[in-house]
């Protein structure tokens, strides 16, 4: 094989083995070049967030009846959900309308009594000991107030609603034989303009479309989690299909710097639809959140998850309409991004659609018929710099241990150290005082003055000269300080008595 | 008969000769001057070349938490271990700005300020030469620069430890009542730099009981013991003013029951070389040569050492700078060796030979200032190679929150003190009794990193080289949870460099 082979060959493998191009995409209009909305299933705001701090939670006096008919009956609070076994509701349409009442919204408990089922699980909420991390984020991100579900009920109704800004064709939970036809999506906007895009599926089983799913498929199914799996051309063009990948892609993406500029999340076992699956959830939510906040691509980014309907539980305000379009119950909501304010619950109106104005708006799409409505970008400050990406864990802040107060530490070992020196001042310099040197005084500065000559002779003529000199200097100074105080009389007999020992 | 007399300086200076005092009294500065510059250099030269060990940092951390700096705080809680005067001086100083070279110029300054007393020491002792040549030796004696020179708590409680000699000689010369109870403030005040001063007490005993010629009278004891008692109980009100009250105490009983570090033979192999063989050697055979002028000055010095050694010997826990208060005791007794031996063989042997000694030393020194070469690093005998880089590098690079699990918790201190973010260690054992309780376990780091506790995962050659088990197991979680190395740092060992930190990102999916 010759040399310009061997080269090629190389070439050739290394290419494979270096990281892809980051995927083209055109400029945003806005410093947010990479949006991320993860759709998950089945709360009201009031059930994740009513307990929370300075947002529209529940109210002091909130109470549903528990039988519309027998006010005798009396009414449900609000309940902690904690610790509790899981509650089992349900979210199906005549459920829902009949709590919402017309918009009297005061049958969320007797809707389910109606129907011989206990309807007082729907009052209950969860709290920072069972959404630590969500809490978290809604402390150092943004929390939406009245962010609400696009429709009163149905998944694949609000997950419509989630991708193209309008109802399924029939408006119903009812998946035609056909699939949803032509309705224009925003990935095909996406895909028109140019501008990367992706829909990270969890557990994604390519083979469950609409194609396999029967009319009455479970709501839960993966194509009514994954709207574009109901639509023949994302399933026929292998291009549009390449799009729709298993979630496993997202980290892939981050660590190879191929993220694209817009991605839509359908989770699935963590789809927090069931009691047991809203740890799961969190887990999942902070993966996606952490592995973008630890990649580059945090500086322009923005993160967005809500709920695609109600689950069945109780919340307090009734969903307005937006033109001629009803909306459901609020949701929880929350954006995670370097251009939001620090722990500000947002109080605009918003519903699903209002991503799809952002992102047809920052990336110059041709608008798609959404109807009105706020955007997104509302949310967003512009204005401040890019902040620091702060990873969140489960531990409430809050409950961090107080602090030391500073000053007895200071107070305390200040106080010692001056007694310290004090100690030793009142040891190194005694007040100057007359004292009365006794006779023994005299007679030890006689025993050591001779114990100096002696030493002194035994050394030669300069260094006696040496010794002499420090004696009289040293010894003297001894003696004399010595006899400061009276109380050494005593101690000078020691020492002579000590002197005469070592002798 | 009584005689009055003043007892004041004109007084002491005698009245004799005063024409020769003055210009005396100056020329003696020259030499200690020198002596205390040559400390100086050998402590502040080069002084943060090297970031702080695992030590240094929980140190350092405290004292800026006390000094308020609150992005440590949150890391290095005030009341860890040990009292914290010296963290409280560090504070003093961090107060305008957290460095590495300010607070080892407090332990330095410490250090010099030890030498001076370990010259007042000698005087007071052995006389002017003897002192000189006990403070050139400590001022360049290994182990008191090596120690001096970090951010220990060791450094402050030898200066005490020693200014506690000088007080408990002078009452032996005396018996006035007020040196012995300078001499319970000085043994408080070294407890309140580090506990384990409490070991001197013992030597203290010993000398008191093998020596009835010096006398202490019941008054004395009681004042010395009252002061001392004061002092002591100053950590516990601390703390339970400022809101700790119960910090820190679960540290001593497992001080009390922890099980070995090192062995038996620890301080026999490393503390002859600390603080020169020429001082042991010297001071060794001044005692011997001398054995006809033994007093109980000798007696004292000897009792300092010996106590020490052997209750650390014996003690479970070790650390290499554990004997340091014993560094004085063996200057003034090589000081007096070499005094003497200028005495009986003329000066051009003392020149000599104290030159010789001291050379040894100072060569030594230098080449534990200069950066390490062995391959290999001892904790508390120096920085951790690379880990000040690293940890700077975590600071700039990771996101506040994140956690870092390193496999040791000696690169888990050094980290959370540069990095400013918290690191776990693989290393601390979820048993209570057998680990420190100042660090927090993970039990199970695998369930911990699936549920995304962890986001980088910290490998240094250091722990590498001291823990097989946990490198093997933090390398399976590397490759378990898709490690990403993010940051590789090397250091010059030797004459290459080597790879002494990794941090690889992680995540749970």
């Amino acid at each position: 094989m010759s040399a310009r082979i061997c080269l090629l060959l190389a070439l050739a493998g290394a290419s494979v083995l270096l990281p892809a191009e980051p995927a083209a995409a055109a400029p945003a209009r806005s410093p947010i070049s990479h949006f991320i909305y993860l759709m998950q299933g089945g709360h009201t705001f009031d059930n994740y967030f009513g307990t929370y701090p300075g947002v529209d939670g529940l109210p002091d006096d909130a109470c549903q009846a528990v039988d519309l008919k027998r006010p005798e009956r009396g009414c449900v609070q609000p309940f902690s959900l904690h610790g509790g076994p899981p509650p089992a509701l349900d979210a199906e349409r005549s459920l829902v309308e009949a709590q919402l009442g017309g918009g009297a919204m005061n049958a969320f408990v007797a809707a389910y009594q109606e129907r011989g089922r206990d309807g007082a699980p729907a009052m209950g909420y969860y709290d920072d000991r069972d959404l630590p991390y969500y809490w978290n984020l809604a402390d150092e991100y943004v929390l939406f107030d009245r962010f609400f579900s696009s429709a009163p009920y149905g998944i694949r109704l609000n997950r419509s609603y989630w991708v193209t800004g309008r109802q399924t064709p029939g408006g119903g939970e009812q998946l035609p034989q056909r699939g949803y036809g032509d309705e224009p999506t925003i990935f095909d906007r996406l895909e028109a303009a140019g501008v990367s895009w992706k829909f990270y599926v969890e557990d994604y089983k390519p083979a469950e479309t609409f194609r396999t799913a029967s009319t009455s498929d479970a709501a839960a199914s993966q194509s009514a989690r994954v709207p574009l799996l109901n639509y023949a051309r994302f399933l026929d063009d292998p291009k549009l299909r390449g799009h729709i990948v298993d979630l496993s892609e997202y980290h892939r993406d981050i660590v190879a710097g191929t993220l694209p500029a817009v991605a839509y999340v359908a989770s699935s076992g963590a789809s927090e639809r069931s009691a047991r699956s809203i740890e799961a959830g969190q887990r999942l939510v902070r993966d996606l959140v952490t592995q973008l906040q630890l990649s580059p691509y945090w500086r322009d980014s923005a993160f967005l998850w809500s709920y695609d309907g109600s689950g069945g539980w109780y919340d307090h305000v009734a969903p307005p309409r937006i033109g001629e379009r009803q909306l459901g119950l609020r949701v929880p909501a929350l954006l995670v991004s370097p251009y939001v304010a620090r722990g500000r619950p947002d109080h605009t109106t918003l519903d699903p659609t209002a991503a799809l104005r952002f992102v047809t708006d920052n990336w110059g799409l041709k608008p798609l018929d959404v109807g009105a409505g706020s955007s997104l970008a509302a949310a967003f400050d512009f204005t401040a710099p890019p902040r620091k990406a702060t990873v969140v864990g489960t531990a409430r802040t809050h409950a961090a241990a107080p602090g030391v107060d500073v000053r007895p530490i200071y107070g305390f070992y200040g106080g010692a150290a001056l007694l310290v020196v004090l100690a030793l001042v009142f040891a190194v310099v005694p007040k100057a005082k007359k004292v009365k040197v006794t006779e023994v005084v005299k007679e030890a500065k006689v025993v050591q003055e001779a114990e100096v000559v002696e030493e002194a002779e035994e050394a030669d003529v300069v260094e006696e000269a040496e010794i002499v000199e420090e004696a009289e200097i040293v010894e003297e100074a001894e003696i004399v300080e010595e006899a400061e105080i009276v109380e050494e009389a005593e101690a000078v007999e020691a020492v002579a008595a000590d002197r005469g020992a070592d002798a | 008969m009584t005689v009055s007399v003043i007892a004041d300086a004109s007084m002491m200076d005698g009245g004799r000769r005063p024409w020769r005092r003055r210009p005396a009294g100056l020329l003696r500065a020259v030499p200690v001057t020198g002596v205390l510059a040559l400390a100086t250099a050998f402590r502040f030269v080069a002084l943060s070349r090297e970031g702080f060990n695992s030590d240094e940092a929980v140190y350092a951390g405290t004292a800026a938490s006390i000094a308020g700096d609150t992005s440590l705080s949150g890391l290095f809680p005030v009341f860890r271990a040990h009292p914290v005067l010296f963290q409280l001086l560090v504070s003093l100083v961090y107060r305008a700005g957290v460095s590495d070279w300010s607070a080892r110029a407090v332990a330095a300054a410490i250090g010099v300020l030890t030498v001076a007393v370990v010259y007042a020491l000698g005087v007071r002792m052995y006389g002017r030469r003897a002192g000189l040549i006990a403070a050139l030796l400590l001022a360049v004696m290994p182990y008191h620069v090596v120690v001096s020179r970090q951010v220990l708590l060791d450094g402050l409680m030898t200066f005490f430890a020693t200014v506690l000699i000088y007080c408990v000689v002078r009452y032996a010369e005396t018996a006035a009542g007020r040196w012995l109870i300078a001499a319970g403030a000085s043994l408080g005040a070294a407890m309140l730099a580090k506990e384990t001063a409490l070991v001197v007490l013992g030597g203290l005993y010993v000398f008191f009981a093998l020596t009835p010629i010096v006398r202490m009278r019941a008054p004395h004891l009681v004042g010395a013991f009252a002061v001392l008692g004061l002092l002591v109980a100053v950590p516990a009100a601390a703390k339970a003013y400022a809101g700790a009250g119960s910090s820190g105490q679960s540290y001593l009983l497992w001080q009390l029951v922890r099980p070995a570090n090192h062995e038996l033979s620890f301080y026999f192999t490393t503390v002859p070389s600390a603080v020169g063989l020429g001082t042991l050697g010297t001071a060794l055979a001044g005692l011997i040569w001398l054995r006809r002028e033994w007093t109980w000055r000798e007696r004292l010095l000897l009792c300092w050492v010996i106590v020490p050694v052997v209750f650390f010997t014996l003690w479970p826990v070790k650390g290499y700078q554990y004997l340091l208060p014993i560094a004085p005791a063996l200057a003034v007794l090589a000081g007096r060796t070499l005094d003497r031996l200028g005495l009986r063989a003329g000066r051009l042997a003392l020149i000599a030979a104290t030159l010789v000694v001291t050379i040894s030393l100072a060569g030594a020194s230098w080449q534990s200032i200069r950066p390490p070469e062995g391959g290999t690093f001892l904790a508390g005998t120096g920085g951790l190679a690379g880990g000040r880089e690293a940890g700077l590098w975590v600071r700039d690079n990771v996101p506040a929150g994140a956690q870092l699990l390193t496999i040791g918790p000696s690169m888990a201190n050094v980290l959370q003190f540069y990095g400013k973010r918290r690191a776990y260690a693989l290393s601390v054992s979820p048993n209570p009794n057998q680990r420190n309780p100042s660090y927090v376990p993970v039990p199970n780091p695998d369930r911990a990193l699936r549920d995304g506790r962890f986001q980088y995962i910290v490998w240094d050659s250091y722990t590498a080289g001291r823990a097989a088990f946990f490198t093997a197991k933090a390398r399976t979680l590397i490759d378990r949870f898709h490690g990403v190395a993010v940051y590789s740092g090397t250091a010059r060992v030797g004459h290459a460099d080597q790879m002494v930190i990794v941090i690889y990102r992680v995540r749970a999916r």
